[in-house]
């Protein structure tokens, strides 16, 4: 559960020593954010909506898989943040390569669902996190904060339709999770992989590394 | 996992037996595509070992589906488990599935 941060004095000298000594929480941030909702709700009423919206949140497996670890939810997006420590204990989705191949899985088995007007597309970003704190500002609450937090949002962006955009640092942990693995064959979501993009991002000073697939 | 694969008749029977999910799906897919390569068309998935189905087994049924169609035969499923099917049922595939409550009663259904 997170650290709850919270000092009434804005002159506090003890809330910055306690910042300073604050534990990082590295893993997995993810974004899914469905698409086309809002149109969604203005084109049909509420029985098509939220039915759609009920489906869609159903099919999507990690928030069945990881219901600890959804962060918060803003409407149609989602956000989950995976520490290391929970991600090895899960028995098949505990690496990025798994991660990433669930995910292009759920897409994939969306945009080929045989019975129309049943789910709405995703769009989804990942990002392997190391400047991360476990912290809230509003009590008992869960959340996370830090420059890769908002990196990852910044990554959704770049997002569209049935894409999935990932860091390059995520993308080096899937390949290295690959190699590891022992596998004879390459997964299809890896040769799916983009080559390497650099993006300017607002707010972040150095140019950003970053791949996508389109499934 | 483990997959077995036997004969009924035209019919192949796959049991699948474990759990199918990020680390194996590959092992089904192999299975299932040669099959399809070989002119099997008639296809019963034994789902009665099978404890774990993760959304990259699901897409795996859902290629193995769409194959046995393209080739004019069927897919059946049967002896799921109540965990799976709870899965199938969140997911919606048991919209898009025949699923039969043992083998003989697939087995009828060519």
């Amino acid at each position: 559960m997170a650290i709850y941060i919270h000092d009434k004095n804005p002159a506090s000298l003890t809330l910055g020593d306690q910042l300073k000594a604050l534990p990082k929480t590295p893993g997995i941030c993810m974004f899914i954010d469905i698409v086309g909702s809002t149109a969604e709700k203005y084109q049909n009423g509420v029985e098509v909506w939220g039915k759609k919206l009920n489906n869609t949140f159903n099919f999507i497996s990690f928030l069945n898989n990881f219901p600890k670890h959804i962060v918060k939810g803003i409407g149609d997006e989602i956000m989950l943040y995976i520490p290391d420590d929970e991600l090895t204990k899960h028995e098949s989705l505990n690496s990025c390569l798994a991660l990433l191949e669930e995910i292009y899985a759920t897409l994939d088995n969306i945009i080929n669902f045989p019975l129309p007007d049943l789910f709405m597309n995703c769009k989804v970003a990942m990002h392997y996190c190391t400047e991360v704190y476990n912290i809230t500002f509003l009590e008992n609450y869960n959340d996370y904060y830090g420059i890769d937090i908002d990196m990852t949002a910044r990554l959704t962006k770049k997002a569209v339709t049935n894409r999935i955009v990932i860091s390059e640092t995520f993308f080096k942990k899937v390949v290295e999770d690959l190699a590891a693995s022992g596998r004879g064959y390459t997964p299809e979501v890896i040769s799916k992989i983009s080559d390497k993009y650099i993006e300017d991002f607002k707010g972040v000073p150095e140019p950003v590394e970053l791949r996508v697939i389109d499934v | 996992m483990n997959i077995d694969v036997r004969d009924s008749g035209s019919v192949k029977v796959v049991a699948v037996d474990g759990r199918l999910d990020t680390t194996n799906y590959n092992e089904l897919e192999a299975v299932v595509n040669k099959l399809i390569n070989e002119g099997v068309k008639d296809v019963v998935f034994d789902l009665s070992a099978l404890e774990y189905i993760s959304s990259s087994g699901l897409r795996v049924m859902l290629l193995t589906l769409k194959k046995t169609g393209a080739a004019g035969g069927k897919l059946i499923l049967c002896n799921m488990k109540e965990g799976i099917r709870e899965i199938f049922e969140i997911s919606g595939f048991t919209t898009i599935f025949t699923i039969m409550p043992d083998m003989n009663d697939a087995l009828n259904q060519f």
